[in-house]
């Protein structure tokens, strides 16, 4: 077969094209990089979901190991800078970079609380004697019913979460300085909106099956 | 396809799903200080996860406004992974959690009669 003809039987056959979902190379990557992440947080999740079905004790009261509402303000933290995030996209669609720059600086302000709270939250915790291993002999965690495996759970998740809090955080602060510099297209504010965005998603997750559930 | 209609506020769809995904949170919330039964309160959990899930994910990332192909790769394929994974490890977590139930206590181990 004459390589023309084998390159139009696969046009014809996928169809696709140059764009098989209708999106820009870079939107393409980061989708393909999102699901990959988001299957990362899947596997934290079940293993999450493992060590709480084979623990022989009861799994331990959250209300009495955490102020659920503190995670809630978290949650509303999160869940406020993914509303400016959309609308920093939004602006920068429509070519408004300084609404574009006003609304991302709004966002890094969003994911620095909360990550000020989660580092609160990991403070007291380790403050009242939880390791990564299990709460400390004497703890009064102990008392509450916390294991190990609760603690790992706990560090686990939220600590591949807040790691990738800090990152988004790191590329908004590199999109803002571009973006003040008239150097980012709106694509980039996109391409960062959709990671940070990502990030609201895995916490509703965490939030629902770590916390409440 | 569009996402804004001709005319209309493009940032009042954040804001809305943001109102939204509030009340959802606070409703999540208000159910864990009823005495709900335990099974309806994770299924009420569970369901308005999802439903949260597909709020950031359509409005947020604009999944709604993409091909529909990227759509169901992304929803479809993270979701169905996940259940064949938690499907496949649920019976060995109940084996393991019936394992350590029924094992003698620590000071009176006796030797272990099967093997994997």
């Amino acid at each position: 077969m004459e390589p023309g003809a084998h390159t139009a039987t696969i046009e014809a056959g996928w169809g696709g094209g140059a764009a098989p979902f209708g999106a820009s190379w870079q939107k393409t990557m980061m989708w393909i990089f999102i699901v990959t992440d988001a299957l990362l947080f899947s596997g934290l999740l079940c293993g999450y979901a493992f060590l709480r079905q084979a623990n022989a004790s009861p799994w331990p009261d959250r209300t009495e190991v955490f102020s659920i509402p503190f995670i809630a303000l978290m949650t509303f933290i999160l869940i406020t800078s993914s509303a400016t995030m959309g609308s920093a996209v939004t602006a920068a669609r429509i070519g408004d970079m300084k609404k574009a720059l006003m609304y991302v600086s709004m966002t890094i302000v969003g994911g620095a609380a909360f990550l000020s709270c989660q580092a609160y939250e990991w403070s007291h915790l380790i403050h009242e004697g939880a390791r990564l291993t299990g709460p400390i002999a004497g703890s009064e965690l102990i008392e509450k019913g916390v294991t190990p495996q609760f603690t790992q759970a706990f560090f686990v998740l939220t600590g591949f979460h807040g790691s990738h809090v800090l990152s988004g955080l790191v590329i908004l602060i590199i999109t803002a300085i571009r973006t003040s510099m008239g150097k980012t297209p709106p694509q980039g504010v996109e391409m960062a909106g959709l990671y940070w965005h990502f990030v609201d998603l895995v916490w509703v997750f965490i939030f629902t099956l770590f916390y409440l559930l | 396809m569009s996402e804004h209609a001709p005319g209309a506020n493009p940032y009042k769809i954040y804001w809305v799903t943001w109102g939204i995904l509030l009340v959802i949170t606070v409703a999540m919330l208000g159910a864990e200080m009823f005495h709900l039964p335990r099974w309806f309160l994770v299924l009420f959990l569970l369901a308005f996860m999802m439903v949260k899930a597909a709020m950031i994910g359509g409005n947020f990332m604009h999944l709604r406004f993409e091909r529909s192909n990227l759509a169901w790769m992304v929803g479809l394929g993270i979701l169905v992974t996940s259940l064949i994974l938690y499907t496949f490890i649920t019976p060995e977590s109940w084996h393991v959690k019936q394992s350590t139930d029924h094992a003698a206590p620590p000071t009176a181990a006796a030797p272990a009669e099967s093997t994997h």
